[in-house]
């Protein structure tokens, strides 16, 4: 049997699991449409919660990995697919943009860490970077472009 | 042996966009492999920020020139999911058209390219003629013949009239000949397979690490096809097969293509002859509610996502996108380890780049 | 003498010839692959631009070196074509013409290489060196082939060979394992698909020729062209020799007849075949068409001894 999932666990049986593993941890669970659900969680959760859905319930296809400037801090969206969406969604604070990598779990979100870290700014602990990905090769020197193109503040020089 | 430095592209006739390898060679072999993307970043995130939700579809519709309608498809479909707004069955069946009409158009390129890696120039003229089949019954329906702007949120603004649909299930049957005559060459000719078969193998463990999508999944025994899957309408009313192999080599990944070519042709009949009656699209706000989506859709490269996040006035706050060459592009430096110099064309042409769609 | 040399059969009409079976060749590919094909001043234009264009040269290649391999190919070649005739009328013949022929032959395939190496640039050193492997896995083959209707007809003369096919029948017809491996040989010689390894597109460019422009190519071309001409000749000649079978046709139509027809023959392989891999050009040769055409050879000796 090779089909992406040989079962498709219910949300309901994957929170449980999650709740029961993490008894101190508040996640609030929103619901979003087209099929998928959001787990808001703190930064250091982030690897233990993806290492109980790889065991436990076989979720190992990430699609990408999209970061976000929200203005009180960079918002990191892990989405997953097991049949329908399962998305984490954290929170880094400005001051404190650096997450652990994934991708001794899953080597293939290297380029989507890469991608966030070359446009957002934010460091993924652990993550090798041969150099820049999108960006030109000069990119960093000079004055003119701004140094992170999608952050907020991409419009001020700086 | 000495070891010299071969650079592929970013010009180089076997790629079609540019991208940069950088092989070292010890004789004929490739040891080591370094690539460099983001020749053709254009910024489109950031672009989009910048326009309505009206005028990105069109500009996410030029993300790739192969792949254009999926993208818009896509992109439209979570909005009006943000929107709360039900296309009607019409215009749904006639956006799934056009995918599938697409889909057999990227395969057909495609395969023309590889034939041509190969030195089977023979090949890559007859699919390409054959193109021109597809070309023609896309002109026809959107007046464009690679780029459609057939997507408006809501529905599309094409119609069909029950001639036009006769005509075109004419053009699907000469269509589909041809495709069963290159099926048989790529399944039963011997200078094919010499050059292609053992060439690139990914396991399907190597696919579940580096969560690969599309047909160089498929092709290595990943069962995955969100048209299946999620499904997302019209897929839920509408039948078809997957196709799946397992020897997971360059071989492997032809056949899947050309199988879904296929498939794909029966989807078009089945599309143009169970069309519903009534309007093709709903009328759609200027502004979107506040809210975010993850849509989903298959392209004909795999998974393409968009994460469309909206502040409640007509520009986007975020889209993210992520195609699906971008992931399957991970897996070329594991494929190009110790294959001779002649296998790198047929192993970088096998996972069907579009590196407009990487870069965005 | 001179009028021989250097008009007919010599060097100006091997030049018309090249350019004739330039465009048949390419005309016959193109509707192969249902294309129209050029029309017929297609290559005279070509090699009339190419003479145009700019000749440069990458910064570490030996100029001198650079302009003096194409027009040493191209002497051997023009020079080879001197001692194969044309129908009945030859511009020069002596006995062992043969391996003279053969020897001015496998000189434009070195030459090929050093273009290659000189040039400096990755993809043509990786082309010279292709060329070079590829040449020691077809070149052994073809030489004992084209050895079989030397032994044959007891004689290393062309002219004598096509002789003794007149008193007999063809060669092509006493020895196909012979006609087929010099045709897949010539195929390799001429660096014509599914034997194109050296100049693949798709892996290095242009291979040994992908620093050389105007002039020089134009001469490397025409190099590649008249190699083609000389070649099928001298396989008319040693396989489809004159003989009764064409009747009382005039020498010089049957000659042109069978010559087309070996290019159509090029032609057709040509389209029907994906390139193959030079390791897997190794294989074939060594394995399969060597020890053929050492059969053929022994058939040969058993035959005509």
């Amino acid at each position: 049997m090779s089909r992406l999932l040989t079962q498709i666990y219910l949300f309901e049986e994957i929170f449980a699991a999650l709740q029961d593993a993490f008894p101190d941890e508040e996640f609030s669970v929103e619901d979003k449409p087209m099929d998928d659900t959001f787990l808001t969680l703190a930064p250091d959760r982030v690897r233990p919660v993806v290492e109980l859905l790889m065991e436990q319930f076989d979720i190992y296809h990430l699609s990408t990995i999209t970061g976000d400037d929200v203005g009180d801090g960079v918002r990191l969206l892990y989405h997953f697919w097991s049949g329908y969406g399962i998305t984490l969604s954290i929170l880094l604070p400005y001051d404190d943009l650096r997450i652990p990598t994934l991708t001794d779990l899953i080597p293939g979100a290297a380029f989507y860490e890469r991608e966030v870290q070359e446009m957002l700014g934010v460091t993924f602990e652990g993550l090798e970077t041969p150099g820049p990905m999108f960006l030109p090769d000069d990119w960093e020197e000079g004055d003119g472009p701004v140094r992170f193109p999608l952050r907020r503040n991409a419009d001020e020089k700086g | 042996m000495s070891k010299i430095t071969v650079p592929i592209g970013p010009q180089h006739p076997l790629l079609k966009e540019p991208l940069a390898f950088s092989l070292t060679l010890e004789g004929e072999h490739v040891i080591e492999s370094a690539m460099r993307l983001g020749y053709v970043h254009r910024g489109l995130e950031r672009l989009s920020q910048e326009r309505t939700y009206v005028q990105n579809v069109h500009l996410f519709e030029r993300v790739c020139g192969i792949c254009s309608h999926i993208h818009s498809t896509t992109f439209c479909q979570g909005v009006e999911a943000l929107s709360g707004l039900e296309v009607p069955p019409r215009g749904l069946y006639l956006r799934a058209l056009l995918c599938e009409l697409e889909r057999i158009h990227s395969h057909l390129l495609w395969l023309g390219v590889q034939a041509r890696n190969i030195g089977f120039d023979t090949i890559f003229m007859y699919a390409w003629r054959d193109r021109e089949i597809i070309l023609d019954i896309m002109e026809d329906l959107s007046g464009g013949r690679v780029s459609h702007a057939v997507n408006i949120i809501g529905g599309v603004r094409i119609d069909l009239t029950p001639e036009h649909r006769d005509v075109i299930l004419g053009q699907l049957d000469t269509l589909e000949t041809q495709i069963e005559a290159l099926l048989g060459v790529v399944e039963n000719e011997s200078s094919f397979q010499g050059r292609t078969r053992n060439i690139g193998t990914l396991s399907l463990e190597q696919i579940r690490r580096y969560c690969v999508v599309g047909p160089v999944a498929r092709a290595s025994g990943l069962d995955m096809d969100l048209r299946r899957d999620m499904p997302y309408p019209p897929y839920d009313q509408l039948k078809f097969r997957v196709p799946v192999r397992y020897e997971g080599d360059a071989w492997a990944r032809t056949l899947v293509r050309m199988l879904e070519m296929v498939e794909s042709v029966h989807l078009c009949r089945q599309i143009l002859t169970t069309l519903p009656d009534g309007p093709t699209s709903a009328r759609a706000k200027r502004r979107v509610p506040p809210g975010e989506v993850v849509s989903r859709a298959e392209a004909p490269r795999g998974e393409v996502i968009y994460y469309i996040r909206s502040d409640g006035s007509d520009k986007p706050a975020r889209v993210k996108v992520r195609t699906p060459t971008l992931t399957n592009l991970i897996t070329l430096p594991d494929q190009l380890q110790n294959i001779s110099m002649a296998d790198v064309s047929v192993v970088i042409s096998g996972v069907d780049l579009c590196i407009a769609c990487a870069d965005r | 003498m001179l009028l021989k040399l250097l008009v007919f059969p010599g060097f100006l009409f091997l030049f018309v010839c090249a350019l004739f079976f330039d465009w048949v060749d390419r005309r016959m590919i193109a509707r192969f692959q249902g294309r129209v094909g050029p029309p017929w001043y297609q290559p005279v234009a070509d090699f009339i631009k190419l003479l145009a264009k700019e000749d440069i040269l990458p910064t570490g290649a030996n100029p001198l070196t650079a302009a003096a391999l194409p027009m040493i190919s191209l002497a051997a070649v023009l020079t080879a074509g001197l001692y194969i005739p044309f129908g009945t009328i030859s511009t020069a013949s002596f006995e062992g013409d043969l391996i003279v022929v053969l020897f001015l032959l496998s000189l434009p395939a070195l030459a090929y290489f050093l273009a290659g190496w000189i040039s400096v640039g990755v993809y043509s050193v990786l082309g010279g060196s292709r060329a070079l492997l590829q040449y020691f896995s077809y070149e052994v083959p073809f030489l004992m082939a084209l050895a079989g209707p030397a032994i044959l007809s007891g004689s290393w003369s062309i002219a004598h060979i096509v002789d003794y096919q007149g008193q007999t029948i063809w060669i092509a017809l006493m020895q196909p394992l012979g006609f087929v491996l010099a045709i897949i040989g010539l195929i390799g010689k001429l660096k014509r698909d599914p034997l194109d390894i050296p100049k693949a597109k798709s892996e290095v460019v242009a291979g040994s020729l992908t620093e050389f422009s105007g002039r020089k190519l134009a001469l490397w071309h025409l190099t590649m062209n008249m190699q083609t001409v000389v070649g099928i000749f001298l396989l008319v000649n040693l396989f489809l020799g004159q003989s009764s079978v064409f009747g009382t046709i005039p020498a010089f139509l049957s000659f042109s007849l069978k010559s087309v027809g070996i290019l159509l023959l090029l032609s057709t392989a040509s389209a029907l075949y994906a390139r193959l891999r030079i390791d897997q050009l190794a294989t074939l040769g060594w394995r399969v068409l060597a020890p053929l055409a050492l059969v053929q050879i022994l058939v040969a000796t058993w035959i005509g001894g």
